[in-house]
């Protein structure tokens, strides 16, 4: 495909786009590197250097009988696991790496997935039988799992009011831990069959950044040592603060009754 | 541990799974066989825990792998990519309730039972990373031969 040069910069735009969503919804780098690697050179880029870890995506193009194109992108925060989005965007860089559409279409696809955002609904109902599940999982009555599921309920509209303000990540898991730990305490206290530790595990499921690790440790194997390693500070700091949490409130709740 | 519990656990680990898989915003033609991930993979620590008598390293790195190598094909065979199937597979295996009773008895200043809880907490963690590993590396011994 021919390119003159303000094309080549719209693309480069496009792929910047591409993958700050891919690492939005919880891709690997590598993938995220490979997409814009295989996007770059079915567009015809003599040479393609991408460079991405979690915080960052440069990205130089070089199309023949041109000059070297360079942009870097700042990638302030991650959005929360989303498998549609993710789905969406592995299927667009297929068909377009098979065959490559005007790059004006190529905007306008990535644009329209970046706006689907997942609905409300099914986070909801996920967080319920995720947490409600888990806590009969391990070994919780029916009872606990009910009550779990309500917290669940709880822990995912916390998490959306929080979302939208800039609380960090850190802040956010101390927040949400200590909340759901002294709700948590306070209803097994007034409702004795219920176990406290079972309810809590349920919860906790919700909140451990069990992603983010696999994640990060998926990285250090595939050869991103550098992501992979802050991701994997990230997630311990995150879990850390989760512990933080819910300790103060165990604390709080031993203090009280 | 009798067959009832064992029973509880599977259709636990099943709506588990589905529940993370909605809450990820997983498309609904993916969401069986992406929460029978998690049963198989239960299932199979199950087994490997009551053969091998050993409940911790082992028999939660072969299930790890065993659900990298369900993700794995299951992405091949729907062109997906395999993030999407490791996710509701794995989680099983984390090992929330040991980082919660970590916690708490680190509260309560029970230091010795605290170090026994991280230690098997850490001890999962290792396990499932290394069982991933492993699938990865196969993985990659695979591609290298294919493309070069």
């Amino acid at each position: 495909m021919e390119m003159n040069i303000e094309t080549q910069a719209l693309l480069l735009d496009c792929l910047l786009d591409l993958g700050q969503l891919l690492l939005d919804c919880g891709a690997e780098i590598s993938r995220v590197e490979d997409t814009i690697n295989r996007i770059s050179r079915a567009y015809g880029a003599k040479d393609t250097n991408v460079f991405v870890i979690t915080s960052i995506i440069s990205l130089t193009m070089e199309f023949p009988e041109h000059e070297a194109l360079t942009e870097t992108r700042r990638i302030v925060r991650d959005g929360g696991t989303d498998f549609i989005r993710m789905e969406k965007l592995n299927a667009l860089s297929r068909s377009v790496c098979a065959e490559p559409i005007p790059v004006q279409d190529l905007k306008k696809r990535i644009k329209s997935i970046s706006n689907g955002r997942k609905p409300f609904g099914v986070q909801f109902w996920g967080s319920i039988l995720a947490a409600g599940s888990y806590a009969v999982f391990f070994g919780g009555s029916v009872y606990d799992g009910l009550v779990a599921a309500i917290f669940g309920a709880l822990i995912c509209l916390l998490q959306i009011c929080l979302d939208k303000t800039e609380i960090n990540t850190v802040a956010r898991n101390l927040l949400i831990s200590l909340l759901i730990g002294l709700g948590v305490g306070i209803a097994a206290h007034f409702a004795p069959m219920l176990r406290m530790d079972k309810i809590l595990i349920g919860d906790i499921m919700l909140l451990i950044p069990g992603l983010a690790m696999i994640n990060a440790v998926r990285n250090v194997l595939l050869g991103n040592t550098i992501s992979g390693l802050v991701r994997l500070a990230d997630s311990l700091l995150w879990a850390g603060a989760l512990a933080g949490g819910f300790m103060i409130a165990l604390k709080v709740i031993n203090l009280l009754f | 541990m009798d067959h009832k519990t064992i029973i509880i656990q599977l259709l636990m680990a099943f709506v588990g799974s589905l529940g993370f898989s909605l809450l990820f915003g997983m498309r609904g033609k993916h969401l069986v066989p992406a929460s029978l991930g998690g049963v198989l993979v239960w299932g199979l620590y199950l087994l490997l825990a009551k053969c091998i008598h050993d409940e911790g390293f082992m028999a939660c790195l072969v299930a790890a792998a065993a659900a990298v190598l369900y993700a794995e094909l299951l992405a091949h065979l729907r062109k997906c990519p395999a993030t999407i199937f490791v996710i509701p597979a794995i989680l099983p295996l984390v090992p929330g309730s040991g980082l919660y009773y970590t916690m708490a008895y680190a509260v309560q200043g029970n230091i010795a039972e605290a170090k026994i809880y991280g230690s098997q907490t850490l001890e999962t963690a290792l396990a499932i990373a290394a069982g991933i590993s492993f699938v990865i590396a196969l993985r990659q011994l695979h591609t290298k031969r294919t493309t070069k």
